[in-house]
């Protein structure tokens, strides 16, 4: 290696030491060639998942971005309804079915099973007896009503026949007003 | 858990036989019984009975509503609508009560074909005997009145029955 510089003879040094290494051969050693990219190591390509390529696809954010959306939201009331749910049945288990005592008038909502549908009817809907009898207010003002109306047509009936009741009148003027002036020269 | 009275519809008796073990192989059936006990049934049990004791403090009942009865559409005054209100309510409740024995008496006599395998036909004929009966009867009450079904249609289609016996027998 006469006529090389420190350096380059250090490289060459170097490259001994790993002479199966692509950069290590004696042409190229500190020379200014560009190396080929499918003739050279892969650097950063090490430790089991690969060089980080750029793969070309159609874009996945706005159904990630949908899912994620839709996931938090069903998470956001479906977690604190789970939690409820699971500590009612875990804490505050099921009714058993027992006979009526004797004398004893049940509550409307002591007739059902699971707790959350007995604080349902308990707290938010009326009781059944009571829906029962609204109903029956609800037909006794039909009733009247539609009995009104039939009564109504058969008194405007016998009015209009009779003529003797204070509907189906046709007022007539007063009988002061009538000029009988004229009546007492019938001939002109 | 069924919620009726045990002793109104008892179960039959087992019929298990007697073990007549003759050789000294183990019996598969009886390790397999025993894996799936310990394996399924007593963890299942064990949790049932914590949870058991952690609800033992609030306990609640529930109780079988009684109806009173009230005059049915052929004692109403024509035109008392409150009376025909009262009436269809109690032949509704009367309806599902119908279809409720209807699948109690099917569910004795699914139960009895489970049990007897591939002799039902003589053992449980008692059971479909009761079945046939029933499932009749309801068909007859309340068979075609449709989804709309109430209790003048009903009366009506009784009434449709007693003129075609009567029709019948004249």
């Amino acid at each position: 290696m006469v006529g090389m510089s420190v350096l380059r003879s250090a490289a060459a040094f170097a490259a001994r030491l790993s002479p199966l290494k692509s950069g290590n051969n004696a042409a190229q050693l500190l020379s200014r060639t560009i190396p080929r990219t499918d003739k050279v190591a892969v650097r950063f390509g090490g430790g089991g998942h690969g060089k980080q390529m750029f793969v070309v696809k159609s874009t996945e954010f706005y159904d990630s971005r949908f899912l994620r959306l839709l996931r938090f939201y069903l998470m956001l009331t479906g977690i604190p309804v789970a939690i409820i749910i699971t500590g009612v049945n875990v804490f505050k288990g099921e009714a058993e079915l027992t006979e009526i005592p004797e004398g004893y008038e049940p509550e409307h909502w002591e007739y059902y099973k699971h707790p959350i549908t007995r604080w349902m009817t308990r707290t938010l809907f009326d009781s059944p007896v009571k829906d029962y009898e609204k109903m029956m207010a609800a037909i006794q003002y039909e009733k009247d009503k539609s009995d009104m109306r039939l009564t109504k047509l058969e008194v405007s009936r016998q009015m209009r026949m009779k003529g003797d009741g204070p509907w189906f009148q046709v007022k007539t003027p007063n009988k002061d007003l009538i000029h009988y002036g004229h009546k007492s020269t019938p001939d002109d | 858990m069924k919620d009726h009275d045990k002793a109104a519809y008892p179960e039959p008796p087992r019929k298990t036989p007697v073990v007549d073990k003759q050789t000294s192989l183990p019996n598969p059936a009886v390790i397999l019984s025993n894996l799936f006990y310990y394996s399924v049934d007593v963890p299942v049990s064990t949790f049932r009975g914590a949870l058991d004791s952690i609800r033992s403090n609030n306990k609640s009942v529930y109780y079988h509503q009684k109806f009173r009865r009230v005059p049915e559409l052929v004692d109403c005054e024509h035109g008392d609508y409150l009376c025909y209100y009262e009436a269809e309510m109690q032949w509704r409740r009367d309806y599902k009560v119908d279809q409720e024995i209807v699948k109690v008496i099917q569910e004795r006599m699914r139960a009895c074909y489970q049990r007897e395998g591939s002799s039902y036909v003589q053992n449980c004929a008692k059971e479909i005997e009761q079945f046939e009966e029933t499932s009749n009867n309801f068909q007859l009450r309340y068979g075609d009145l449709g989804a709309y079904a109430s209790g003048r249609k009903c009366l009506m289609k009784q009434k449709e029955r007693m003129m075609a016996a009567q029709a019948q027998t004249s």
